[in-house]
């Protein structure tokens, strides 16, 4: 790279980091050295110009992508509920079972006495006489201590989705109100409930026997 | 809590607002939160892809490969020290196991190199010198090695710094450099005319 009337090295020094010049990313001692040296050398400052065309020549390459999200998601979300196979079969059954005209015209009366009789939420005793038992467990079941309401158009998926995220486990529901109830560890609790009221699907998630429950 | 805890805490509290808002969202991750997941998967994707298309050349597998790279980032959430920003983390992953990708299928296809799309441009003398001056390009970009493309496209396109991109690329920063200088070479050289043409 010989050129007469050129400092060899603060030119090479320069030019080197005259790409991260025309982006922004100099610190102030590298800045320096390349504004130093731009003053008397023709040749980087025509050099600096390319820089930038290139910039602007880069940012039009846009490649097109697929999006691979929902491919990515059924491998994160599939083993999961292989762990918990049994349950979420259980969850899907009975959410079909829930959603049939009839029981949904059945649930919707429910609602409206429940909601004229001016109880808001379900007695948090029902879960005793409620409880729900996986066919394929002898063991007895937990106790719900927590519950969790879902916005009506929210689908079987968003729902076991919603539980994954929490750790929680289905105990009983639907209820007259259309509220689940739940288990988790005494120490997930807070998280789990968090997770859920993040959810936007979720549009109740409370603990239904105290805070250490 | 303890010590490396306490360092990563300090380390989020001092991070930038962006970073703290993608760390919050590693953190629900680390916690199977599937929805923080997706959030950190749309924001990444477009970059990613991006860069995963310049490093392999080959667009079939860069939904495979980019897809590795977020699930390497699902499984171990817990495994990000802080030491870094985020983007240089998963950038780091993204750049390593398409270099793996490519030990498998090493040869490129150059008319299949970049899928691209032009900007418009104002007047049909500049549309054609800017169609020019892409083809050349996407030409140069196809014949320098994945190392130097990402270089290329680290510092072009993403505008990081050489010492992020050192980070990244996982060598030393006068590598970055040479790397680059070289490439700017190639590059140079396939544009057809003078370099005052193009300035």
């Amino acid at each position: 790279m010989a050129n007469p009337g050129i400092d060899e090295q603060p030119h090479d020094e320069a030019e080197a980091l005259l790409p991260w010049y025309a982006t922004g990313q100099l610190d102030g001692h590298d800045r320096a050295i390349v504004e130093d040296h731009l003053q008397s050398c023709l040749q980087c400052k025509q050099q600096l110009f390319l820089e930038r065309r290139m910039v602007d020549e880069f940012g039009t390459l846009v490649p097109q992508v697929e999006n691979g999200w929902t491919k990515l998601r059924e491998s994160v979300v599939v083993p999961a509920q292989s762990r918990r196979a049994p349950l979420l079969q259980s969850f899907a059954d009975m959410w079909r079972a829930a959603t049939r005209p009839p029981v949904m015209g059945f649930v919707a009366a429910q609602a409206v006495f429940v909601l004229i009789a001016g109880s808001v939420f379900l007695n948090v005793e029902r879960p005793q006489t409620a409880q729900y038992h996986a066919l394929s467990s002898g063991a007895a079941p937990a106790k719900a201590n927590m519950i969790v309401m879902f916005q009506g158009n929210t689908t079987e998926a968003q729902m076991r989705g919603a539980l994954n995220s929490s750790g929680a486990s289905l105990v009983g529901g639907p209820t007259a109100a259309d509220a689940y109830l739940l288990h988790v560890q005494a120490n997930e609790r807070p998280q789990a409930i968090a997770t859920l009221q993040s959810d936007r699907q979720v549009t109740l998630a409370q603990p239904i026997d105290g805070p250490s429950g | 809590m303890n010590l490396q805890g306490a360092i990563k805490a300090l380390r989020a509290e001092t991070a930038r607002p962006a970073e703290v808002g993608e760390r919050e969202l590693l953190a629900r991750i680390e916690r199977r939160d599937i929805h923080a997941f997706e959030r950190l998967y749309r924001m990444y994707q477009p970059r990613l892809a991006r860069f995963l298309t310049h490093m392999l050349q080959r667009p079939q597998l860069v939904e495979e490969v980019l897809n590795d790279t977020m699930m390497v980032v699902w499984q171990g959430a817990g495994n990000f020290r802080g030491d870094s920003k985020l983007s240089t983390w998963i950038f780091a992953i993204a750049y390593r196991k398409a270099l793996k990708a490519r030990r498998c299928w090493p040869d490129p296809l150059e008319d299949e190199a970049l899928n691209s799309r032009p900007s418009p441009a104002p007047g049909a003398d500049q549309q054609v010198q800017h169609h020019k001056l892409r083809d050349a390009l996407v030409g140069a970009m196809a014949r320098l090695s994945a190392e130097h493309r990402a270089v290329v496209d680290l510092t072009y396109f993403h505008e990081l710094g050489y010492r992020e991109i050192a980070e990244i690329v996982g060598c030393p920063v006068d590598t970055v450099k040479t790397r680059m200088f070289h490439a700017r070479r190639r590059l140079r050289q396939a544009l057809p005319g003078d370099l005052a043409d193009w300035v």
